[in-house]
């Protein structure tokens, strides 16, 4: 953590009416892939959305790229530096791919002389090129996704936010994927949710583990690795390591709730 | 392919067929009002289905086009929408305003062109602020429904306060009516460029 936090989340909490999806979160990010996982319904998707600027948060401070987000003028200047692949991002299906892309890339306000070039540069990095006129409805769910990947890579972000880009990709695809994502990471700052442990055991240097809407695990990869210890099994993978580091962080998490005092683990059991 | 970036938008909303409707409902809105009077025993007042249903169907176009394909993507705009929608209301409601004033010639003091720029306005009015409620998809529901209680419902005369409640089966002069069909117009106007369509798919 040497270089300066480009996401600094202090206090954050969402509520979607009266659940609680991120409690009082403290985060910092700096360059460089961070894998953020966690049980389904932990609260990754209400994070990445708040990252995004999509959603607003119930309290707390959000600084995005040296920016507030709570501010009208820093947001707008945050929104041109910033990619986001949604879970499900919907589109006009008559699109072609190029067209869709350059539609995302106008909402960014990609200086009109350079928007076709960015369009064509990011379709191409996602190995769309032989269909980028080709309608996004003929699309199979991989290419839609990679074509998801490029709307959110044409401005060049420094802040990419994925929400789960590898569903719906073959081995191979996931494998170009995770090359495209280091060559992306070595200048932007970039959040991948998922719930595939390989994903981060390959691509990501660094983690974060979200519980019930609470950070339970905060490391580097090889340090979620060792949590797992030893297998003893001479053919144990990187993956299974970190799943094991996976489960052990999430235990460790709950057994730290239930030591809690009594009044605390009252106000956890109303959400 | 070199269109401007804006034809995106106009294309991802499906307005191109939005506009072929709306040029097909005042055509057609312009023929049924024409036979309808020709008809032996109806004059010009016999127009009244056609000043609320073409205005209605005008609303219903418009309203269903303000639908968007990508909300999640279109929240991460840099530039804020609330002008965009503004126009997206305006344009073609004043497009929709012309159209159906010229298929509806003379008679200003019954039912016009008069009274159908105020219910094109007013059901317009009343779609903007359903696309904002139940979503653009919807949004022809509630002017639908409205339309079709008061046609039925509404006396003949002005009893009962039904130069207000009635607006869109009064003649096209009276103030009361005038009024209420532009404060919906400018309520539902306003509540859609500040909230946008509701979100109908995606909910987090």
């Amino acid at each position: 953590m040497n270089q300066p936090a480009t996401v600094a989340v202090t206090g954050l909490t969402v509520r979607h009416r009266r659940t609680v999806a991120l409690d009082a979160l403290d985060l910092s990010l700096s360059p460089g892939i961070h894998g953020l996982l966690g049980p389904n319904g932990a609260g990754k998707t209400s994070l990445i959305r708040v990252l995004a600027t999509v959603a607003a948060p119930a309290s707390g401070r959000v600084e995005l790229l040296g920016g507030d987000v709570g501010s009208h003028g820093e947001r707008t200047a945050i929104r041109r530096r910033l990619g986001y692949l949604p879970q499900e991002f919907g589109c006009y299906p008559a699109f072609t791919v190029r067209e869709f892309v350059a539609y995302v890339a106008w909402l960014k306000e990609v200086p009109a002389d350079r928007a076709a070039a960015a369009v064509e540069r990011a379709v191409e990095r996602v190995g769309l090129a032989d269909r980028i006129d080709a309608r996004m409805k003929t699309l199979s769910g991989g290419m839609v996704r990679r074509a998801g990947i490029a709307q959110a890579i044409v401005n060049e972000p420094e802040l990419l936010l994925l929400d789960e880009p590898t569903a719906g990709l073959d081995p191979e695809q996931r494998v170009d994927f995770r090359a495209l994502l280091r060559e992306l990471g070595t200048e932007a700052t970039v959040v991948v949710s998922t719930h595939l442990v390989e994903d981060v055991a390959a691509a990501c240097t660094d983690v974060a583990l979200i519980e019930s809407g609470v950070l339970a695990f905060r490391g580097t990869t090889a340090e979620l690795a060792a949590l797992g210890g030893e297998s003893g099994d001479p053919g144990d993978s990187t993956t299974n390591a970190i799943e094991r580091g996976y489960t052990a962080a999430l235990r460790a998490h709950r057994d730290r709730l239930a030591a809690r005092p009594a009044g605390q683990r009252a106000k956890e059991s109303l959400r | 392919m070199r269109l401007p970036p804006q034809a995106l938008y106009l294309r991802s909303r499906g307005l191109p067929g939005a506009l072929a409707a709306l040029l097909g409902t005042a055509a057609a809105a312009a023929w049924a009002a024409w036979w309808l009077v020709s008809l032996p025993d109806f004059d010009h007042t016999a127009r009244l289905p056609v000043v609320v249903l073409g205005p209605l169907l005008a609303a219903g176009v418009i309203g269903t086009s303000l639908h968007t394909p990508s909300d999640e993507l279109d929240r991460t705009a840099v530039r804020a929408w609330w002008p965009r929608r503004l126009v997206h209301v305006l344009a073609p409601t004043a497009l929709a305003v012309a159209l159906l004033a010229l298929a509806l010639p003379g008679h200003a003091e019954e039912f016009g062109a008069p009274a159908a720029v105020r219910n094109t306005l007013g059901l317009m009015g009343v779609a903007a602020g359903a696309t904002t409620l139940l979503g653009a998809r919807l949004s022809w529901l509630p002017p639908t429904f409205y339309a079709g209680v008061v046609y039925l419902a509404a006396p003949a005369g002005a009893e009962g306060g039904a130069v207000w409640w009635a607006w869109v089966t009064r003649p096209g002069p009276e103030g009361e009516a005038w009024a209420v069909a532009a404060v919906a117009f400018a309520a539902g106007a306003a509540l859609y460029a500040w909230r946008g369509s509701r979100r109908t798919t995606g909910e987090a």
